[in-house]
């Protein structure tokens, strides 16, 4: 076996951890959105009154959108090369090897991560338009 | 320790033998005497029960049958409400209900429908499915089942019998305080204790269905060839296990409100009814997609058999169905536009709500895609499934209209929305259940329903409903709030109202001919042929006659669509050629595999039929209806009861240690009998039960910090605080059981058995310590749960976490006799490693309760 075939087996060996991967990029939209959501509830309640004007809170959560969209092209990334598109030009993983299984995997965490990208991008742009808490 | 683990590992519990067969294998003919013996003991072992002790069956197909059969039932009931109600409302002024009658009307046709019809369905058609399309014998887990169903059923009968005393709820289905704290009567605690009792059936079918996906797939079927249903079963359970908990917490916080006086919701001490608002709509909007998924998953079968290829763009719809599922949760607050949040924070919701469109739309045009490039047999279920496609995306556009919050503000509580419900519910679940049923009934009967019939049930629903509901649109516009009994003559409704009435009929009319083709007796019709459809997945290999076993033998696995791609598949599973093909112990077996590759670990020993489950859900339902009429005694004898039930049940049945290690599961694969730890079935189902309860805690913690943002002093200033150093006893005596519990698992693991049992000795003292301490930080310093919402909810975090401790007493005494009595020995562990796994999860309520209880409101 060359050495090359024993990383292949070794990284197509039954990945326990790997469909919680899928969950990656919808669980950083997740953070992210949860994140902006108590920090306004808590500023608007607590530290401005209804006109004030918000726009260190709109910064900070300009700020924490962006470490979330990075955050997803890295899973993203890391999914699209366990999907290993551009050596392979398979799109459909329909056979039951462990190969298959393996690329699936990484497609449909590259997907979900354009999902989750959009999602997040989504969430900012209230924070675009909208000065005050009322 | 892990050395003796991975030992035992080795020598006990490894697979034995050839994996995967080779093609040699598989062709190998099998002796006829030997394979019809083999059949006829599978036979013997899977039969059902016959006369009246049918009802003790746990079968899948026959629980599967009675739960689907019964939240159709509820439909009807509930469908007939909505007529009642547009009689009252074809014309002005009407008073053919009193208005009185008509909240009831409302409320108890919304709550049936959602929490008797449309979940429910959901789990019975998992139930009754999920085992065809992996080819499995039964779901793991079959009791659970049972007791899920007969727990349904009391619960559902005992919801819906009110109307009848005119007891019934009437503040809406989704009970908003103070109008439901304060209604008078008992309608609200009828909702509150009858529901979460449906709820705990639901969480539990839940578990059930994921640990059936994850770990009882056929060998070789990995994740990506499984079928795409068994996707969205996964992604469900999951939003259940999620959406459930938070709705179940409200529950607990409201019922301890109208019965105990705490004030969780009212405002003048404190309270604050917008928790229940988050709370119930944590729940609510991830509802309305655990409704749609399951629903659209009948879709994903139905379709490709319709343009007889493989699906378009599988991975897509993976994408679709994982993604709907998290950003659904995003979604809650575009229910409460009008509630006066943050704008900023409505802001967020509204992108959330657009963003959901996208994975949605995706598996839509997935379908489209199939269509166009199979050859597409416009069969009667494709019928409905084009409706269904026409009414959804209908609904979705309208909701793409109102995810936009000032739009919303013009429509929000009129027809509009009424309108904008219905079609996403019909469209989204309605036409693609019946489709489902249309597609499926051959499966589940053995018989098929009439496509004459079944043409004139279509164009009779889809133009009723359209007829329906089309003009609410317009009279939402014009101004008609839901939920009135009645209106003026003079505002422009009356036309539109009488539409929508004689749609109504006409929609009923559409359900009243397929409830009768479902219904008619088809004794003397021919049996439908094995395959009718020509479809490609597993279920269509089911026999024409049932045998109770579901699939002869277990097949391998390694296509989408086996029945098309993997040639003479059905021959061999049919002559035992592949796994499974006996049960020389007169057993009941199913496979355990692997979550991701689906090797195969385990022959897992099923149960059979049962009257004990129809006991516990019995007393449990005693528990839970009983106090609605504040009937305390006989409420905790019976809970006691369901205990002794259970315990009893787990007892005789569960993690029997078997005759031999291992055994063989044919092709020359020899499999250990019984796992415990991570690898059983067993264990999942704890860990994914405690997942769901982990949520609810979580939910009460969210209590907390809202009502420190919500109100401007939380806690008040001068306030009672709990005391902290027996607070920090009761942590540190809790820590000690939970090691004193894990103890006695590694304890026993390593051949200490005395040891064990001195653990176990200690740990439900040390619990039971504990818990007094923990009430005693509280109580002693005077904490008055009724005077406040702040003493209130730290005696509600204190509550809870008791009961979980108690529960976790339990289990440590179950675990204390199983060692005594040598139901657990070193090698055969499962109920200590269950528990433990509890106790994790007890230890981490534990801490955190004593963490907000103790010391946050000093900081605070």
């Amino acid at each position: 076996m060359t050495r090359r075939e024993n990383v292949e087996r070794q990284e197509f060996a039954e990945e326990r951890a790997s469909l919680w991967k899928l969950t990656l990029g919808p669980v950083t939209w997740a953070v992210h959105f949860a994140a902006s959501y108590s920090l306004t509830a808590v500023w608007c309640a607590k530290l401005a009154a209804p006109q004030d004007d918000i726009t260190l809170l709109r910064l900070i959560i300009g700020a924490g959108t962006i470490v979330a969209l990075v955050v997803i092209l890295l899973f993203g990334l890391s999914a699209w090369r366990q999907w290993n598109y551009t050596q392979t030009g398979r799109a459909t993983h329909a056979f039951g090897d462990a190969e298959n299984r393996h690329e699936f995997l990484g497609h449909a965490a590259t997907l979900l991560c354009g999902v989750s990208f959009i999602g997040t991008l989504y969430t900012a742009i209230p924070v675009l338009v909208i000065g005050s808490c009322t | 320790m892990s050395k003796t683990r991975t030992h035992r590992i080795d020598r006990h519990t490894d697979p034995e033998g050839p994996y995967p067969p080779t093609e040699e294998m598989l062709a190998e003919p099998i002796d006829p005497e030997l394979r019809k013996a083999q059949g006829e003991r599978l036979k013997k072992a899977w039969a059902m029960p016959k006369g009246w002790r049918y009802i003790s069956a746990v079968n899948n197909s026959e629980v599967g049958k009675w739960y689907s059969l019964t939240a159709f039932g509820f439909m009807i009931l509930a469908g007939i409400m909505s007529l009642i109600m547009r009689v009252q409302l074809a014309v002005p002024e009407n008073d053919f209900v009193s208005a009185d009658l008509y909240n009831q009307l409302f409320t108890m046709h919304g709550s049936a429908m959602m929490f008797l019809f449309a979940v429910p369905m959901f789990e019975a058609i998992s139930i009754l499915l999920l085992p065809g399309f992996l080819g499995a014998r039964d779901m793991p887990f079959p009791r659970l089942s049972a007791y899920g169903y007969w727990a349904f059923l009391i619960g559902g009968i005992f919801v819906m019998g009110s109307i009848l005393f005119g007891a019934a709820p009437d503040s809406g289905w989704f009970m908003y305080p103070p109008l439901a704290t304060q209604s008078e009567g008992i309608g609200s605690d009828v909702w509150l204790l009858g529901l979460s009792f449906i709820e705990v059936a639901s969480i539990a079918a839940a578990v059930e269905l994921i640990v059936g996906t994850l770990k009882c797939r056929p060998p070789g079927m990995r994740v990506n060839v499984m079928p795409l249903y068994a996707w969205y079963v996964l992604v469900v359970g999951g939003m259940i296990l999620f959406a459930f908990p938070p709705l179940i917490a409200g529950d607990f916080l409201f019922e301890m409100e109208r019965s105990f006086d705490w004030p969780f919701f009212d405002p003048t001490r404190g309270g604050d009814p917008m928790l229940w608002q988050h709370l119930f709509w944590i729940f609510g909007h991830p509802e309305v997609y655990i409704i749609f998924l399951p629903s659209i998953a009948i879709a994903a079968m139905v379709v490709p058999t319709a343009a007889q290829r493989p699906i378009v763009g599988y991975s897509w719809i993976v994408l679709s169905a994982v993604g709907t599922g998290f950003l659904s949760f995003g979604l809650w607050v575009h229910h409460m536009f009008t509630t006066g949040l943050p704008a900023l924070s409505l802001g967020f919701f509204s992108a959330a709500s657009e963003a959901v469109v996208i994975p949605t739309g995706i598996q839509l045009f997935a379908f489209v895609a199939t269509l166009m490039v199979g050859r597409v047999k416009m069969s009667l279920p494709m019928l409905w499934i084009a409706g269904a496609l026409a009414i959804f995306t209908a609904g979705g556009l309208t909701g793409v209209m109102i995810a936009i919050a000032p739009f919303d503000w013009q429509v929000h509580d009129s027809y509009f929305i009424v309108a904008h419900l219905h079609y996403t519910l019909f469209g989204g679940m309605v036409f693609p259940l019946i489709a489902g049923i249309y597609y499926f009934y051959p499966f589940m009967t053995k018989k098929t329903m009439s496509v004459r019939l079944g043409r004139w049930a279509f164009w009779l629903l889809f133009t009723g409903f359209n007829i329906t509901f089309l003009p609410m649109h317009l009279t939402g516009l014009k101004g008609m709030p839901r939920r009135v009994f009645t209106y003026p003559g003079d505002v422009g409704w009356d036309w539109l109202n009488m539409i929508s009435t004689i749609g109504a009929f006409i929609a009923a009319a559409g359900f009243a001919v397929f409830a009768y083709d479902l219904l008619r007796p088809k004794g003397r019709q021919p049996k439908a042929p094995r395959n009718p459809w020509n479809g490609g997945t597993l279920e269509w290999s089911a026999e024409t006659t049932d045998h109770g076993w579901g699939s002869r033998s277990i097949p391998y696995v390694t296509t989408r669509y086996p029945l098309w791609q993997q040639k003479g598949i059905v021959e061999r599973m049919d002559e035992g050629r592949y796994y499974l093909p006996d049960a020389e112990e007169g057993l009941r077996e199913t496979l355990v595999t692997s979550v991701i590759d689906a090797k195969p670990l385990q022959v897992m020993r099923v149960t059979g039929p049962a009257w004990v489950t129809l006991w516990a859900a019995a007393f449990t339902g005693g528990a839970f209806i009983l106090p609605t009429f504040h009937i305390y005694v006989p409420a905790i004898i019976s809970g006691v009861l369901a205990i002794l039930c259970i315990c009893y049940w787990l007892w005789t049945s569960t993690a029997i240690i078997p005759e031999k290690t291992k055994k063989d599961a044919g092709l020359g694969l020899k499999l250990p009998i019984y796992i415990s730890g991570p690898g059983a079935a067993g264990w999942w189902g704890v860990f994914i039960t405690m997942l769901g309860d982990a949520t609810a805690f979580a939910s009460l913690i969210f209590g907390v910090f809202f009502y420190w943002t919500a109100s401007p002093d939380f806690p008040p200033e001068g306030s009672i605080h709990a005391n902290w150093i027996v607070m920090a006893a009761a942590a540190a005596l809790l820590t000690a059981s939970w090691g004193a519990m894990l103890g006695s698992r590694q304890l026993n693991m390593n051949g200490r058995g005395d040891l064990a049992t001195a653990c176990l000795v200690a740990a439900p003292l040390l619990a039971l310590a504990g818990i007094g301490a923990m009430i005693l930080s509280v109580w002693l310093p005077g904490l008055e749960p009724t005077s406040h919402v702040y003493p209130a909810v730290m005696w509600g975090l204190v509550v809870w976490t008791s009961a979980h401790v108690g529960a976790g007493v339990i289990m440590q005494l179950y675990c204390l006799a199983a060692v005594i009595f040598g139901k657990v020995t070193p090698r055969y562990d499962a109920p200590l490693w269950n528990v433990t796994l509890f106790w994790h999860f007890v230890i981490l309520t534990v801490l955190v309760t004593a963490a907000v209880v103790a010391a946050l409101p000093r900081v605070l």
